[in-house]
């Protein structure tokens, strides 16, 4: 096969705008398509980041009061009494606010008293003793909090509970030397970590999530509590049913809000990320496939419009392979011409992206990959209309059109 | 009809520049059938572009019927194509898109004509070709002479004052070009100006009056035709036909 | 001569089906992703209210920490809600024309005919200002009185939503039902009112800021009489050694900030008068030991409150651009495939110029032609961006992300898609065409 390329260069000046044209389609292409494939990338690390929690077997009951007669003390150890009595359930435990759901509060940490020095923000979170093993996440230093840790709730005359459990990343953001056990921290009221447990996704959906400070969770505080109830594998669905029945109809003053698995709580969390990659996605395929199509309809009328000239050629002594080639080289050069402008392209989006999204810097790798695709795809749509411009008889050019 | 005084036209491109005509000067009186023959390259059809206004020249002085056509816009040029000259061309250059019909139509459509007026016309001048029982066919369901005779068709439709030729039997045979020149000559007769390029001698003898073009320029033969015969005819009133 | 350049062009179209088909489809796919997105983009940065964006001012004062910013990221804005104590005290100037406060607390509403269990039904505690204010339209009854906002007396007002629920929708004004165990009187029901964003609260917590909306209305000061905890967003500091917060007493007097204050100031020297009584009572409660941050008191109109709380997300704005881009190749494919289709031509061109067509003329016949793909591709992608926004609307109907929520198709964005299909392939045809348009007319005659 010998490449000859003054003849092509010369069919290209012939009609330098179209060629012009599919270079600008290929080298936009390019460029959107690394960029999103990467910002998709960041997106996916993002929705697969574990939760830390069993989101299998686990299920949540938001109660709130109607009225100021409303128990809610009574009413919730009332629920939770219920609530382990129920066979199929592994524990249950009340809190204060919901992991992955956005629902519950978030304060800051000094580990100076009166607040001074550097402040760490984190979820915060009120649970009982069975808090952690409902949630499954297992304690990786000190204890848990023992039953009568968790006193109850008298209006107007509480003594603060002293107590805390802390993740892993904020032990460690507080005490980045380690030895976090047995410290004492302070936000409202000093505490004492009393137990340092792995990482999991807390109430507030901010970065970084991880960070939550679990205290004992005074009951009936506030005038509305959530249950977390975790069941034996494959009963989650049927208890949460009969467990919203039963306790809807408990109490006269107390009404359930919400009820919902942790697992549909998961879903909702990580839907942004998950809906912007499949969106991004979409698009960036329609438009690798339009570009395709265009490169596809070009050549193909390219084709149409030479018959003549190919069957000339190959009356003249063109080899089948020879008009392929010729048709894929001519076709080579454009893709290359769009993937250097795409590339530039490509960086200078990515820069963009850096500095106004936050979007890390672009990997060369994904750049690469993308020429790649680009040009394998792009020669690939080439290579039909170019067979069948081989197959085009050298009689054509006897013949008149 | 017509009257070029030192016409040239110089075609450049990046190698070369090709002078085609070369101070050409020729006059064509209304209702003469003028044939042009000469060597391929002398300028045949560049006379022919620039007489039917295709083309503009470099210097000289173009009249057509009268008026002074050497520097008109391209908007009036197309009118004046439009309204007084009609084209017929060796590769026919019928619309293959269009049937017989709607090819016919195309410059009356240009000249914003109303549809029964269009009708009258395409129906009257494709009678006169012979093909009015053809009219919904597609060029490439004709023969070659029928496809020149839908040109011819065409060319007559709008009525115009000088009908220009570009080797217009090229590639048909001999009886279909006789035929061809058979029509050249009645309309001709009925009173319009024809003006035809060919290399067939025989066909050129028919006409009036004959001309050589070489080298740009016009070498004036005298006509080999009898006069008087075609002169009468030429100048017959249109009605009378 | 346009019925002509359109049978000539819709003969043209179909002498190539595949490519117009190429043509047809990657206009309307370009054109769809950009109504998806410019719908959704559109309906997020919305000014719901726009005729009242000038006398209309939502409250902000920082009574924050005076060790840390409300917002680290953002330090010099001040909480976009209020303490019941300042709400409290900025509500009893009577300088504004109209004033409000907004919060939302529990609700269980029973008592209607044929119900059985109470339900649920997030209660907007407000005053009668805000009906006024926001212009919202009643389909029974109407607003309750200012004698109801001091009483409180029990009046409430209920949603198109849950009339519909719990009176099939028929004028359920002047019943009685039950709100949290009391009896309320039903004085008005509204018509169907969910403007989005919601801007007179965009605090709306795990629900989003084009989340649920109330679904009863009912005095201010029901929320406090019955000691019914803020259940929207409600953010508190507390000062070192200060109790921590625990009961409802304590909530009214805590730095919690938990209520979104609206006024209404038709005149500029107005708005001057509430600002200095604002900054007059700032500097009073600073002298007296609140308010230690530096001062940064605030009116904020409604787009400057939809600007400040960025209702616009970044998602919806990186898919915008990349939808634009996506519409850039889809016409820079359709101008090549026209330009090659068209300059095929030519010699046609050529000929009809030879029978006498102007430059204009041929250059119109060829955009009729662009005008007739334009319209096709726009009616496509008119259509396929109505299944793709209800292809987002399923897609985020799970979520927490306002993304697909607002995703509606309204009169304005068929009009945003006509005309973007109609301009952008026009402009993508206009080249083409007017290469086309300038075609020689001895060009392609000689050889052919
Ligand atoms: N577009 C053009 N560009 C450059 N040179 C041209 C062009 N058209 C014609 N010529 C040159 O002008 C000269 C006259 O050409 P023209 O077509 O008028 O010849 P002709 O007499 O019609 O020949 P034939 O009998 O072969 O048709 C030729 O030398 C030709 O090469
Ligand atoms: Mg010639």
């Amino acid at each position: 096969m010998s490449l000859n390329l003054r003849p092509l260069l010369s069919a290209l000046r012939r009609n330098p705008t179209g060629a012009l044209l599919v270079t600008l389609q290929v080298s936009i292409t390019l460029a959107v398509l690394v960029n999103a494939a990467w910002v998709v990338h960041q997106r996916i690390m993002r929705i697969e980041q574990p939760t830390g929690i069993n989101t299998r077997d686990t299920f949540v009951l938001q109660i709130s009061g109607s009225s100021n007669q409303f128990n809610a003390a009574a009413a919730e150890s009332e629920d939770l009494a219920y609530l382990r009595g129920l066979p199929g359930i592994v524990s249950a435990t009340v809190s204060d606010g919901v992991p992955l759901t956005g629902d519950g509060g978030n304060t800051g940490v000094w580990i100076e008293p009166g607040q001074q020095g550097q402040v760490t923000l984190t979820s915060e979170l009120g649970m009982d003793q069975d808090g952690l093993k409902t949630l499954g996440v297992r304690l990786i230093a000190g204890r848990n909090f023992r039953a009568d840790e968790i006193q109850p709730y008298v209006p107007g005359k509480q003594a603060p509970a002293s107590e805390a459990i802390v993740t892993e990343s904020l032990a460690h953001a507080l005490f980045p030397h380690g030895n976090a056990l047995g410290k004492t921290i302070y936000s409202s009221e000093p505490r004492t970590i009393i137990g340092i447990s792995r990482d999991f996704m807390g109430p507030q959906l901010g970065q970084p999530t991880e960070r939550t400070i679990i205290y004992p969770r005074l009951p009936g505080q506030g005038g509305y509590y959530d249950l977390l109830v975790r069941t034996q594998p494959g009963k989650r669905d049927a208890l949460l049913r009969l467990a919203r029945k039963h306790i809807a109809a408990a109490h006269r003053y107390g009404v359930v809000v919400d009820a919902r698995t942790f697992a549909q709580n998961n879903r909702r969390r990580d839907s942004g990320n998950r809906n912007v990659a499949i969106l991004l996605a979409l698009v960036t395929a329609l438009m690798l496939a339009v570009c395709c199509l265009g490169i596809f309809g070009l050549t193909t009328f390219n084709v149409g419009s030479r018959t003549r000239q190919i069957g000339t050629h190959r009356a003249l002594g063109a080899r089948r392979r020879d008009v392929v080639s010729r048709f894929l080289v001519e076709n080579a050069l454009i893709l290359t011409a769009g993937a250097v402008l795409g590339s530039v392209l490509a960086l200078l989006i990515g820069n963009w992206l850096t500095l106004h999204y936050a979007v890390p810097r672009l990997n060369m790798a994904y750049l690469a990959a993308g020429i790649v695709t680009l040009v394998a795809v792009g020669e690939l749509a080439a290579w039909q209309p170019a067979r069948r411009a081989a197959r085009i008889a050298p009689s054509v050019a006897t013949r008149t059109v | 009809m017509l009257r070029m005084q030192d016409i040239s036209k110089i075609y450049r491109t990046d190698l070369i520049e090709t002078h085609a005509l070369r101070a050409l000067s020729l006059e064509v009186r209304d209702g003469e059938f003028v044939a042009v023959s000469g060597p391929s390259g002398s300028g045949k059809t560049t006379f022919l572009n620039i007489a039917g206004l295709l083309e503009t020249f470099d210097s000289g002085t173009y009249e057509l019927d009268g008026r002074d056509v050497s520097r008109l816009s391209d908007d009036a040029r197309s009118r004046i194509r439009n309204e007084k000259i009609g084209f017929i061309f060796q590769s026919f250059n019928l619309i293959p898109d269009l049937d017989i019909f709607d090819n016919v139509d195309v410059p009356l459509r240009y000249r914003r004509m109303k549809s029964p007026e269009r009708r009258k016309r395409i129906e009257s001048s494709l009678e006169l070709v012979g093909l009015a029982a053809r009219m919904k066919h597609l060029p490439a369901q004709l023969s070659g002479g029928q496809q020149q005779r839908v040109a011819i068709a065409r060319a007559i439709a709008g009525d115009p004052a000088l009908i220009l030729a570009d080797e217009p039997t090229g590639n048909l045979d001999s009886l279909m070009a006789r035929q061809i020149m058979d029509l050249l000559e009645k309309i001709n007769a009925m009173g319009t100006t024809v003006i035809l390029v060919t290399h067939d001698p025989e066909l050129a003898r028919r006409a009036e009056r004959n001309i050589h073009i070489v080298d740009g320029v016009v070498l004036d033969a005298p006509a080999q035709t009898p006069a008087s015969q075609r002169q009468t005819a030429a100048h017959a009133p249109r009605a009378a036909e | 001569m346009l019925g002509y350049y359109l049978r000539l062009a819709v003969k043209s179209l179909r002498r190539t089906p595949g490519l117009t088909a190429l043509m047809v489809g990657a206009i309307a796919c370009g054109i769809a992703a950009c109504i998806v997105t410019l719908t959704v983009h559109h309906a997020m940065g919305r000014n719901p209210i726009w005729w009242k964006n000038n006398v209309l001012y939502a409250v902000t004062m920082d009574s924050w920490d005076p060790r840390r910013p409300y917002d680290p990221d953002r330090p010099t804005v001040a909480p976009s809600q209020l303490t019941y104590l300042d709400a409290t005290y900025l509500y009893g100037s009577d300088i504004p024309q109209r004033k409000t406060l907004l919060a939302f607390v529990q609700g269980a509403l029973a008592g209607a005919p044929g119900q059985s269990a109470p339900v649920w039904a997030m209660t907007r505690i407000t005053t009668a200002g805000f009906f006024h204010m926001f212009d919202v339209p009643f389909e029974y009854g109407g607003p309750w009185s200012a004698a109801a906002d001091q009483g409180p007396q029990p009046v409430i007002v209920l949603s198109h939503r849950e009339n519909q629920r719990l009176y099939d929708g028929r004028n359920s004004v002047g019943r009685t039902i039950l709100w949290n165990h009391l009896r309320f009187r039903i004085v008005g029901v509204l018509a169907h009112w969910d403007p989005r964003p919601r801007f007179y609260d965009l605090t709306g917590g795990g629900s989003g800021d084009f989340g649920g909306s109330a679904r009863a209305f009912v005095p201010f000061r029901w929320g406090s009489m019955l000691h019914l905890f803020p259940i929207g967003s409600m953010s508190c500091w507390v000062a070192p050694g200060a109790p921590p917060l625990q009961t409802y007493r304590d909530l009214l007097a805590s730095n919690c900030v938990w209520i979104t204050m609206w006024v209404e100031l038709p005149t500029a020297a107005r708005r001057e008068r509430f600002l200095d009584f604002v900054n007059a009572y700032w500097a009073q409660q600073h002298a007296a030991g609140r308010f230690q941050r530096p001062r940064n008191n605030h009116l904020w109109k409604v787009s400057q409150w939809l600007r400040l709380h960025r209702i616009v997300s970044n998602s919806s704005r990186l898919l915008l651009r990349i939808a634009f881009a996506f519409l850039a190749v889809c016409l820079i494919n359709t101008v090549g495939i026209l330009l090659a289709k068209f300059l095929r031509a030519a010699p046609l061109a050529g000929v009809r110029r030879a029978l006498g067509a102007r430059r204009g003329e041929i250059f119109a016949q060829h955009l009729v032609e662009v005008a007739v793909l334009a319209l096709s591709g726009a009616i496509l992608g008119l259509l396929l961006g109505i299944a793709g926004l209800a292809g987002v609307r399923a897609l985020y109907a799970h979520s927490y992300s306002a993304y697909g929520k607002v995703a509606h198709f309204d009169l304005i964005g068929i009009a945003w898609a006509l005309a973007l299909a109609g301009v952008s392939t026009l402009l993508a045809g206009l080249y083409p065409a007017w290469r086309v348009g300038r075609t020689s007319p001895a060009r392609y005659l000689k050889s052919q």
